[in-house]
């Protein structure tokens, strides 16, 4: 796996994106960079050949299953692999975010490992298109 | 209203001009019985007046339990956000702990790391030297590649022990948001108490940023920057004003 690919990083709490900041270069992933919040995000996404969106779901400006459709909906984005890092553990929340195309959704707290595997899993099934 | 002060008016002129008349004349039992009949006007007037307030405060109160979210806080959400608080506090002990315990482990390893490395540099300097036998420094191999393995292992744990503290983090993230909607209950249920005092007719003071009573069994717990007043800030400014009162 190529461990120049760009991810974008997106939670409204600066401390988890520094987590999952670290969690990546520990992982050989440098090529990171962050926003905020969903409005924040979309623009990053629209103009900077990102190669995987990493975001939380709860967000006060667009929250991240809005992102996540935002994205869906979008011809140039569509196909930008997406993983969810959320508080949010409602059977029905998981549900919504597999409908909406989600391709991966992790826990909090979660262990590095499982973001270890759980990217592994993902790359696996771009790898595979 | 105002059709019920002219009527009023009218009662109280009429009586009042009966009974002057009467007082003219000399006449003291009518006279009596005027100035009751003027008094209990004014008296039923007055009951009049209590009965539509009582009324208008009753419906008003009725209005506020049918809107008002107080009852449902006061039994759902007050418990729910104590549970939520006392949740917080776990979640930031074992933070706390976890971090602590991974430092507990990593300074000692350090420590024996680099008192490793400083008898190592010792050893190598007598043989930079030449201050050093062929026994010597084949002691001197055998150590340096024990040496070797056991710091990549020490490294390695050190490693391990870094990310452990970086994965306790996270209790930030979820903490932060527990308490931001406790806040939004605590902001609810002030505007319902708010309306809860204007209805009663109470006058709120304004907000004495300045002068808030502290009671007998207050201690205040943790100084927030630009919240608390009268605190110091820093050990510094502790230990300078223990210094000025003579310790």
């Amino acid at each position: 796996m190529d461990k120049n690919i760009k991810i974008l990083i997106v939670d409204d709490f600066s401390t988890m994106r520094r987590i999952i900041k670290n969690l990546l270069r520990d992982l050989g992933y440098n090529n990171t960079s962050e926003a905020d919040d969903g409005l924040t995000a979309l623009p990053m996404l629209q103009t900077g050949n990102f190669d995987l969106l990493i975001t939380d779901w709860n967000m006060p400006g667009m929250q991240g299953i809005d992102l996540l459709r935002t994205v869906r909906a979008d011809p140039r984005l569509a196909t930008l692999p997406v993983m969810m890092v959320t508080a949010e553990q409602k059977r029905e929340q998981i549900i919504e975010a597999a409908k909406a195309g989600v391709n991966g959704y992790i826990v909090k707290p979660f262990t590095a490992q499982t973001l270890k595997d759980k990217l592994e899993k993902i790359f696996e099934r771009v790898a595979a298109r | 209203m105002s059709n019920d002060l002219s009527v009023l008016h009218e009662d109280y002129v009429s009586r009042a001009r009966e009974m002057l008349r009467h007082m003219k004349q000399g006449d003291e039992a009518e006279t009596a019985r005027l100035l009751d009949e003027i008094v209990h006007l004014r008296e039923d007037s007055l009951f009049r007046e209590l009965g539509r307030l009582t009324r208008d405060f009753h419906d008003s109160l009725n209005n506020f339990r049918l809107d008002s979210r107080l009852a449902d806080i006061a039994q759902n959400e007050i418990p729910d956000a104590r549970d939520r608080l006392s949740y917080v506090i776990s979640m930031t002990e074992q933070a706390a702990n976890r971090t602590l315990n991974a430092i507990e482990d990593s300074l000692p390893a350090c420590e024996a790391l680099e008192s490793r490395v400083s008898q190592l540099r010792e050893q190598w300097a007598c043989f930079t030297r030449r201050e050093m036998d062929a026994p010597a420094f084949r002691n001197l191999s055998r150590d340096l590649e024990a040496f070797l393995g056991e710091a990549g292992d020490d490294l390695q744990r050190l490693r391990a022990n870094l990310q452990d503290v970086l994965m306790a983090q996270g209790f930030q993230d979820l903490t932060g948001q527990i308490i931001r909607r406790v806040i939004t209950l605590v902001e609810e249920l002030e505007r319902n108490l708010v309306e809860l005092v204007r209805i009663s007719g109470q006058k709120l003071a304004q907000p004495a940023k300045e002068a808030r009573q502290v009671s007998a069994a207050d201690v205040h717990g943790p100084a927030i920057p630009g919240l608390d007043t009268g605190t110091v800030s820093g050990q510094d400014e502790v230990d300078d004003l223990l210094s000025s009162l003579g310790f």
